[in-house]
């Protein structure tokens, strides 16, 4: 990029209040991520119609299909509307991003309204649209953490500021395990490990972490139900732990899902059953099959070249979103563009470990695929920000 | 700190690792993608037949398809067996909760069925437990269960009842009632001991087989084979498609030699003959049977025994108290009097023995005793038992003796063949088929093999005394008039009757005639059987024809009231015989026509337990069934023709 310099820079900009033209604009999109993207995206909706068309309950077989569309939609918008915008205004508001999601989960649990056979509060109903809080703070967890470790990077080398940044990701951590949402408060930990890492956190540090965490999972899982019958799980969660790991004891409920979920995607072998044409989800075997288990649809339908298909296009857009990481002409940027595709990695692999069992159930959607409007415009948001970065990184440097 | 704007700093500024550290991360991500991308080549590639096995067991069900059972016709092709559709309860193990897991429920299960079904908790349970052998096929647990109360409420409240199925299935139905009950015999549950025999392969518990009668000669025919359907499921075991389809194939029909008017004839004329019974002072009489032949085929016509039952309990499983009631029954309706009843044979098995006398030719047809009313033997005076008419007879050839049933001739020939060498008698009678221990063979299940020809050997066997083991003369010449320890069957008396009428061909009884399809072609002929031919000369049963036709014909004859009118001539033999402590049993033995010219057509055997005498009671009965047989009204005008024998 050729730099303007003096006078003409101050008129460019004066002209330009983005910092960059329309051409500039274009030519610092990331299309391979664009691409990679609406190619995913559009996978994801003929799965969901194929996991969803001949679902007796629903009064036309686009049903699922046209509310995901209502996201689809949305989440264009945004995500044209965040590659314009510069992100580096987030950092500034961080504490309001931060003070907003706190507010945003509390509310969650008091006015929240969810899945009653579970006991879990997840959304808050908007007029036509109910907002799953946890997948929203997600992204406003990267916005916020980003700003305070690109803020803090000169104290590295304190732990003090390390153990300051874990108390940040706990409160709303904390807030979201109460919903409760296991899969997403891990998915708040995944965020700042990955985060913390590329941010540059010293190996000591790192150790020790890891020594906390793996003896606070002993002391969650063994240690205080046993000793202390406290039981910081709910116990379908710890029965899905124990699905997972002893699955053959299991053949109904959890281990139900589970094995039903294996069946379909093993019997689609090298090239499925072809597509609409998957029998152990059409013929209701496969509970959550539009939701959690959509990867089972496809492993069923379109057999191991659709998987591989639909790994591929994940594998394209993390990789582009490393690449940003590494291209960001800020730390700020590098660290949320990192975060977002730690996201992503954390959720691809934990679903699709899932549904072909070597993952415990923990009920987290397949980004861009799974049926959920929320998941699906906070992910398009997601990507909005990573070409934001790359947009700025590329046409705006300065 | 924190809350102060980020200053903005290029990374490479002050960290030169971190386009590394991303780097790594980069590498880490495709390292967790290549794990998930390994596990799928694992599951689809490697592992997917196996799950493929899974996903076909999942949503596959095998459906046994009935094959309904072929229909029992008589011979003049009017139905007396046939199906109707019904509902059954069935139990299919593997959609059921598991007793162990899910012990709550399954208990509610198993007592919510035996509330609505009014079955015991442990019929239920073993139901299940022989469900369990072969959890994807149904197992019947209650046929024939009302639509509208039981059917429904199971549809209703589905949800209660995983694993309980509705199927419908084929009934016997008897349009006939109870007619020829003892003939048909019924169809139920096979049996433990039947799986697994050589007629019963591939059949599985809860199979339905016939258990008596011809259902169960004829039962591989008239079984048919059993077809299934694989029918795809969806999870709540919801029928979506069919699969694999291989039809029921229907058992083939069955045409009995019985012929249903005749039959029907023949039972009112038992029950007559018990009101006879009881008009002339005789009220034990309770049970009798009838048997009618064809003397030139072997075929049975009718074949009766009082008291029977409906068949119809059978059908849907019979319960308990009706089964204990019929088996608890003093005067045995399950049991076949015609097939295993036993009796002393009495003066019906004079012409028999007539027949043996003159054949080893201990006596002619000159032969003449005479006959004072009593008869002596070494001064132990035997005095004649004289039941069929009074006083003496003076002197009788062996034809005057068969008419006039004189017992003094008959003492007088076994005293004769007693002194014969060997047992000639039993020997001669037994090639009648008397006292052979496999039966008549005739094609129904269960013949009793405790009939007997008394001689030397068996009392050698029984007797419980060196006295008791002797053959005396009072042994001989009680057989000789029928009775001692002789045991014969009403069916052993058509048979031997009919012997004497078609003139020696004792044949092999049988009531299957044949078998047809569906569409009435014949498949397979039952052939008529010749156990034996007589070797007796045809002079000498012409000799004991004429006897037997003077029995009716002559008003001498003992039984020439009984037959006095009828338009066909008879040919017979009554019989009185003595059954100590019971009253005397009332039998007669007949075939017409008797005339000499025309061959004879049918051979009937009456028999009223304790009915008193033959003449008065069992004749009538006889004659009965022969109009009916004839067409001839009981009041035809027509005059007997006279005798030319």
């Amino acid at each position: 990029m050729n730099k303007p310099t003096g006078v003409l820079q101050a008129a460019t900009e004066r002209r330009q209040p983005l910092g960059f033209s329309l051409g500039e604009y274009l030519r610092g999109m990331d299309w391979v991520l664009l691409a990679a993207t609406l190619a995913l995206t559009t996978y994801g909706f003929f799965m969901l119609y194929s996991a969803t068309h001949n679902d007796p309950t629903i009064s036309t077989p686009f049903f699922y299909v046209r509310s995901q569309a209502t996201g689809l939609g949305l989440g264009l918008v945004f995500l044209i509307a965040l590659s314009i915008f510069n992100y580096q205004r987030f950092a500034r508001w961080q504490l309001y991003i931060y003070g907003g999601s706190i507010l945003l989960l509390i509310l969650t649990l008091v006015i929240g309204s969810g899945n009653a056979t579970v006991g879990a509060n997840r959304w808050i109903a908007l007029p036509g649209f109910r907002l799953q809080t946890a997948e929203v703070v997600k992204f406003m967890l990267i916005l916020s953490l980003g700003a305070v470790l690109a803020e803090g990077v000169e104290l590295r080398h304190r732990f003090r500021f390390v153990v300051l940044c874990i108390g940040y990701v706990l409160v709303p951590g904390i807030l979201v395990f109460l919903q409760p949402d296991l899969g997403t408060s891990l998915v708040f930990i995944a965020i700042l490990l990955i985060m913390l890492i590329v941010w540059g956190i010293r190996l000591s540090h790192l150790g020790i972490l890891a020594g906390t965490g793996v003896f606070l999972s002993v002391l969650v899982l063994r240690i205080l139900p046993k000793a202390f019958n406290v039981k910081l799980l709910k116990d379908w969660q710890l029965a899905r732990l124990e699905v997972f790991l002893n699955p053959a004891k299991y053949p109904t409920g959890y281990g139900y899902q589970l094995f039903q979920s294996k069946i379909a995607i093993g019997s689609g072998m090298f090239t499925g059953k072809g597509y609409l044409a998957g029998t152990q989800h059409n013929l209701n075997f496969l509970p959550e099959r539009h939701t959690d288990f959509i990867f089972a649809v496809i492993g069923e339908e379109l057999g191991f070249m659709g998987a591989a298909l639909l790994i591929g296009l994940f594998a394209i857009i993390v990789w582009r979103a490393f690449r940003i990481a590494r291209m960001s002409r800020d730390l700020y940027g590098t660290l949320i563009a990192a975060g977002v595709a730690g996201v992503l990695v954390f959720q691809v692999f934990v679903n699709i470990g899932m549904t072909t069992g070597i993952m415990p159930v923990t009920g987290l959607p397949l980004p861009f695929v799974s049926f959920g409007s929320s998941s699906l415009v906070v992910f398009l948001m997601a990507i909005g920000l990573l070409e934001s970065i790359h947009v700025h990184s590329v046409a705006a440097p300065r | 700190m924190i809350l102060e704007p980020a200053k903005k700093r290029r990374p490479s500024e002050d960290d030169s690792f971190i386009g590394i550290r991303v780097g790594v991360l980069l590498l880490l991500a495709f390292l967790l993608f290549g794990v998930l991308g390994f596990r799928l080549w694992y599951m689809q590639i490697l592992s997917g037949p196996q799950y493929v096995a899974y996903a076909t067991s999942n949503r596959t069900r095998t459906v046994m398809v009935e094959a309904p059972r072929g229909v029992i016709y008589d011979r003049k092709g009017k139905v007396l067996v046939e199906n109707r559709g019904g509902l059954s309860v069935g139990l299919l193990a593997m959609d059921m909760p598991d007793p162990e897991k899910n012990a709550f429920e399954f208990d509610q299960e198993i007592s919510s069925l035996t509330k609505l079904l009014g079955i015991s908790k442990g019929d239920v349970l073993t139901a299940y437990k022989t469900a369990t052998r072969d959890p994807y096929v149904t197992y019947m647990l209650q046929e024939d269960v009302p639509e509208n109360t039981v059917v429904a409420y199971l549809k209703e409240h589905g949800a209660d009842f995983p694993g309980v199925v509705v199927q419908t299935a084929f009934l016997r139905q008897y349009p006939l009632r109870a007619l020829a009950a003892h003939v048909l015999g019924y169809v139920g549950e096979i049996s433990s001991n039947d799986i697994g025999q050589q007629e019963f392969l591939a059949l599985k518990a809860g199979a339905h087989v016939g258990l008596d009668g011809v259902e169960r000669t004829y039962d591989s025919y008239l079984r048919g084979t059993d077809g299934w359907k694989t029918v795809e499921v969806d999870a709540a075991g919801n029928p979506k498609q069919i699969i694999d389809d291989y039809p029921a194939v229907a058992g083939n029909n069955l045409v009995l030699t019985i012929d249903s008017d005749l039959q029907k004839a023949a039972e009112d004329a038992l029950v007559e003959g018990i009101q006879r019974a009881h008009a002339s002072g005789f009220d034990k009489a309770a049970g009798g049977a009838v048997v009618a032949m064809d003397p030139q085929t072997g075929e049975i016509l009718a074949m009766a025994s009082y008291p029977n039952y409906d068949p119809s309990v059978w059908v849907g499983g019979i319960s308990n108290t009706d089964f204990q009631e019929l088996n608890d029954d003093p005067n045995k309706p399950l049991f076949d009097r015609a097939l295993d009843g036993l009796y002393p044979a009495g003066s019906t098995f004079k012409p028999f023995v007539a027949s043996v006398a003159l054949n080893t030719g201990v006596i002619t047809t000159n032969t003449i005793f005479n006959c004072t009313g009593s008869f002596t033997l070494k001064g132990q005076t035997s005095s004649q038992t004289w039941k069929d008419s009074g006083g003496a007879h003076g002197d009788v050839n062996v034809v005057q003796a068969i008419e006039q049933s004189c017992d003094v001739f008959f003492y007088n020939v076994g005293w004769l063949m007693y002194q014969q060498q060997g047992a000639q008698l039993q020997d001669g009678l037994r090639s009648f088929g008397f006292g052979i221990k496999t039966g008549t063979g005739i094609d129904l299940p269960g013949e009793t093999d405790k009939t007997r020809v008394p001689d030397l050997t068996w009392k050698r066997a029984t007797g419980q005394t060196a006295e008791e083991q002797l053959w005396k003369p009072g042994d001989e010449i009680n057989l000789a008039i029928g009775q001692g320890d002789l045991l014969v069957t009403p069916l052993q008396l058509a048979v031997a009757c009919s012997a004497i009428a078609n003139g020696g061909t004792v044949w092999v009884p049988h009531v299957g005639l044949e078998i047809t399809d569906a569409s009435g072609r014949i498949i397979r002929p039952i052939q008529n059987e010749v156990r034996n031919k007589l070797d007796i000369s045809d002079t000498i049963l012409k000799a004991v024809r004429r006897g037997m036709r003077l029995v009716t014909s002559d008003p001498t004859g003992t039984a020439y009231d009984a037959f006095r009118g009828f338009p066909v001539a008879v040919g017979g033999k009554t019989g009185t015989a003595q059954k100590k402590p019971d009253d005397d049993y009332a039998l007669f033995m007949g075939y017409a026509p008797a005339d000499g010219m025309t061959a004879p057509q049918i051979v009937v055997v009456a028999i009223i337990e304790q009915g008193g005498k033959g003449a008065g009671v069992a004749a009538p009965v006889v004659r009965r069934v022969m109009q009916a047989y004839f067409g001839k009204g009981q009041g035809s005008a027509a005059s007997i023709s006279n005798p030319k024998e």
